[in-house]
């Protein structure tokens, strides 16, 4: 009887023990730690900008009222916030899912550019009925920032060409492919008109028919996109959640060669996670023209504004959570809106722009903490296991 | 418990007395005294978790005590880190390597060292160690050509470079074959015997500790059990105060290393007899589980790895792969893993052509693996227990695409429990778990498809006794339910005790088969050599 009753090797019951420790309270516990940490990381930063704007001479008061009107608490404003918060939505969705892959898309910002584009041209050049336009744009929009996103794909299964280069380099060549679209007429230079001396390097306005129809609630308007993107959200949480697809996508990130194994294919699965990734980019900026909260309807230089590099941040700060990143976009959509706000407080430009990226800095750090602390705590673990 | 041995009145290297260290409420040591003494060697024997890698972390700076006293040289001391423990002439060859692969091997030895840098100096400084014990290493050899073998020489030297008094291996040979044991053994002898340094040798594996030490020290659950001389030691007795039972040496001998094939050769049991003649009235008539035919491949570096390899697994067979490690056995697996295309030759399973490099297409034929590394392509180390359990079919519990994780997780305590695999549940993280849970983890999932075919690649490496113990039993099982067992291990005992038919692999390819009852050792042991001779001898037979 004794003898059956062979103690369990120490390291067994220690790991079961510690897990166990780690695990039955944890949830609660980690998700307090990551609360404190972004308030904290919040406090600071707030502490941090008052004392930049005491120094320079401004008012931190003024400053953050500011910030708060524009993005909130002025009539109209979160309408505004929502309208900015939509492409960031979709392009951090997008970003989740190519990450989960574990295949790099840095290049959001050149696929928002190309989506826009082929959007701009379909809307202003396809007549057919205002819906079914709409319709097409977004798609060609989508199919645009796809194949942007495709041609990275591309050279990386086929020649091992890096994704992270691929993708940067190729917003240089979609501003310049743009910008070069915008310069002749029968691309999408915008007709010569004979009421204007100068003529401006810009697309035709979308006609009314084939513009997004917009929302009101209390003075507060946007487009209806927003309802779309809240449904891409719910979406991406089930794929990733409960598709099985989503399970194999994020074995092939986190291990590959278990997944060749289990019989998810590298390049079948990693081109088709670049593809989703750039045609959200896409669509993002299909919405982001047919929208009317960017460029007023029109494609312009520079149109993308840097809304691909958010993206990509929201994507990195909600830790591609889906929900997440609609919390997320939303935070960096206000400080979008309410930047317009700081000009009026008298603070000079660069200083508000310090107050701005330091709050980006304050959500950034604690989603870097945690992965680090995450890592250390498997690293070490494996290496107990020795 | 035994008295101390006494050797004369010469202060000892190392005096551990009444160590102790917990983690959490496990305590690893509790109260462990060691004395290293100059010219011997002294083994340190326990299974896994016994406390015997945390008393060398002790010792090495690594680990800080919770209670106890150091001497180093009879003065007493605090050892903080390896740097510290490094000037006081203690160095450590660790269980796994830590070496770069692209460069050489001097430039790993001297990899670390700050200040000014000699080249010229350093390469013949490794070349002189090298010389000095006979090691056989190649300063400029790059260490990524090299075999475990001669890394694990590599790390001796970076070991020995700094002339250390007290040198400690752990677990040195988990990773060599019979022959490299050998020599490391005599290596050892040599700089005790000679140059009076003092060696700890940590080690599950009995006929190490019989063979190459002075004196032994047993731990189990953290506590010393039992110190002897080895001359006075036998391995029953050794294996029993280990374990803390009696231990059935048939089923344990690989892992305690002890050798009687030779016994068993000549008396094999009546259970493979009689499955051999199965296989044997068979094979001519029935359908292999598996079949390659001349499968000739080429691993990544674009080097052949695989060279017109013939192999047939019938069901209910245990056919053994032995050789030498490094002729093949890593594409082998891969191959039947998926991760690995063929450039010619055809693969079956049961009667139906796979091609064997299209993702998955292996284990969607039937052919489950139990992979050599199972970090690299058994798991996923990020995901959940009962994620891991399903990574290969998801399928099974899905709908339309869409799965339900409390249905996962209810399947998933279901093969916890059936398994016995200690985890805190379903949702721990895998990496979580000890290396004998995770291994039972790979195991439960690849049988839980029911497949014709298991392959086990070194199925028991880096068990402890208890562990290699369950795996074996296990394997048996499974070849009894009717699955066809492809056994791939370089441990030679491994082989001889689970398989009704030993093929030897060399350089890619299959030159000899025997059936268990068949088996001569020392014709084995030439065709282990890739010897011709041995080879055309055994066709002819």
């Amino acid at each position: 009887m004794n003898e059956q009753a062979r103690p369990l090797p120490a390291e067994d019951s220690a790991a079961a023990v510690s897990a166990a420790s780690e695990r039955a309270p944890s949830r609660l516990s980690e998700a307090g730690v990551a609360a404190a940490m972004y308030l904290g990381c919040i406090v600071i930063a707030l502490i941090v900008s008052a004392i930049i704007v005491w120094v320079t001479g401004g008012s931190p008061q003024d400053v953050f009222s500011a910030l708060l009107d524009g993005s909130l608490r002025a009539p109209g404003r979160w309408g505004e916030t929502i309208g900015i918060a939509i492409p960031l939505v979709v392009v951090a969705l997008g970003t989740a899912i190519n990450g989960r892959a574990g295949v790099v898309n840095i290049g959001q910002e050149g696929q928002v550019m190309m989506g826009a584009a082929f959007a701009a041209y379909v809307g202003v050049n396809l007549a057919g009925p205002g819906p079914l336009v709409i319709v097409c744009l977004l798609i060609v929009g989508a199919l645009a920032g796809a194949m942007w996103a495709g041609i990275a794909s591309w050279l990386l299964y086929w020649r091992r060409v890096p994704e992270v280069l691929t993708t940067l380099l190729l917003i240089t060549v979609a501003s310049q492919a743009t910008g070069y679209a915008l310069k002749v007429d029968w691309l999408l230079l915008a007709p010569f008109r004979e009421d204007r001396s100068v003529r401006n390097q810009v697309s035709d306005q979308l006609s009314t028919g084939v513009r997004l129809p917009r929302i009101d609630i209390w003075g507060n308007d946007f487009p209806i996109s927003s309802i779309a993107v809240v449904l891409m959200a719910v979406i991406v949480f089930v794929l990733f959640r409960r598709s099985v697809w989503g399970f194999r996508l994020r074995m092939l990130g986190r291990n590959p060669r278990t997944a060749q194994r289990a019989g998810v294919s590298t390049v079948t699965y990693g081109t088709t996670a670049m593809l989703i990734s750039g045609a959200c980019a896409g669509v993002a900026g299909a919405m982001m023209l047919s929208g009317g909260d960017f460029g007023n309807y029109r494609f312009t230089p520079g149109f993308a504004n840097n809304i691909g590099w958010e993206g990509l941040l929201v994507a990195l700060v909600a830790r591609s959570h889906p929900v997440g990143i609609v919390v997320v976009a939303f935070s960096f959509a206000g400080l979008r809106a309410g930047s317009g706000f700081l000009a009026a407080t008298g603070v000079e430009r660069e200083i508000s722009q310090v107050v701005l990226a330091l709050l980006v800095l304050a959500l950034l750090v604690p989603p870097a903490i945690l992965f680090i602390r995450e890592r250390r705590r498997a690293l070490s673990a494996t290496r107990d296991r020795t | 418990m035994a008295d101390q041995p006494t050797a004369g009145t010469e202060v000892p290297a190392v005096r551990l007395t009444s160590i102790s260290k917990s983690f959490g409420a496990i305590a690893a040591c509790d109260r462990v005294d060691l004395t290293l003494r100059r010219g011997r060697i002294h083994g340190i024997l326990g299974e896994n978790g016994a406390g015997k890698s945390t008393l060398m972390k002790v010792l090495i700076g690594l680990v800080l005590p919770d209670g106890g006293t150091i001497e180093v040289d009879g003065e007493r001391c605090q050892i903080k880190d390896p740097h510290d423990a490094a000037t006081r002439g203690i160095a450590m060859v660790h269980q796994h390597f830590s070496l770069v692969e692209p460069l050489t091997v001097w430039e790993n030895v001297m990899l670390g060292d700050t200040g000014r840098f000699d080249a010229a100096a350093a390469r013949r400084r490794v070349g002189e160690i090298s010389e000095h014990y006979g090691l056989g290493v190649d300063p400029d050899a790059k260490v990524g050509d090299l075999s475990a073998g001669v890394r694990q020489r590599v790390e001796i030297i970076k070991c020995l470079r700094r002339d250390p008094s007290i040198l400690i291996f752990d677990e040195p040979t988990s990773v060599l074959t019979p022959g490299e044991s050998e020599h490391l053994f005599d290596v050892l002898r040599q700089a005790v015997r000679d140059e009076n340094r003092a060696v700890a040798l940590v080690s599950h594996k009995l006929d190490e500790i019989l063979h190459a030490t002075d004196e032994v020290t047993i731990m189990r659950a953290g506590v010393v059990v039992q110190r002897m001389e080895t001359s006075e030691a036998d391995a029953p007795m050794l294996a029993r105060a280990m374990v803390g039972r009696e231990v059935s040496l048939r089923s344990e001998a690989s892992a305690l290393g002890l050798i009687e094939t030779a016994a068993a050769a000549e008396t094999p049991d009546a259970d493979s007899d009689g499955q051999i003649e199965v296989a044997g009235d068979s094979s001519g008539t029935r359908v292999p589980a598996l079949r390659l035919r001349d499968v000739a491949a080429r691993g990544p570096d674009g080097r052949i790895s695989l060279d017109g390899l013939s192999v047939d697994v019938f069901d209910s067979e245990i056919v053994g792969v032995a050789g030498v490690e490094g002729n093949g056995q890593a594409a082998l697996t891969d191959l039947l893993s998926s991760l690995l295309s063929a450039e010619s030759g055809t693969v079956e399973v049961a009667g139906t052509a796979v091609e064997p490099g299209k993702p998955g297409a292996m284990s969607r034929a039937g052919v489950a693996v139990i992979p050599e590394d199972r970090h690299a392509s058994g798991c996923v180390l990020d995901m959940t227990v009962a994620e891991n359990l399903f990574l290969v079919d998801i399928e099974r519990i899905s709908t339309r695409g869409l799965y339900d994780p409390a249905v996962m997780r209810r399947d998933a305590a279901r093969l916890i429990a059936d398994f016995e695999i200690q985890t805190a549940g379903p949702d721990a993280p895998f990496w979580s778990l000890s290396g004998g849970n995770q291994q039972r983890v790979v195991l439960a999932r690849e049988l839980s498809y029911s497949p014709k075919v298991l392959v086990a690649a070194q199925p028991t490496r880096g068990l402890d006794v208890g562990a290699i113990e369950w795996m074996t039993d296990r394997l048996r099982e499974v070849a009894a339910s009717g699955v066809g067992v492809l056994l791939i291990s370089s441990e030679l005992e491994e082989i001889l005790q689970l398989a009704d038919r030993v093929v030897v692999l060399f350089r890619g390819r299959i030159i000899g088969e025997m059936a268990r009852a068949d088996v001569n050792l020392e014709e084995l042991g030439l065709l282990l050599g890739g010897s011709d001779a041995a080879a055309s001898a055994a066709e002819a037979a």
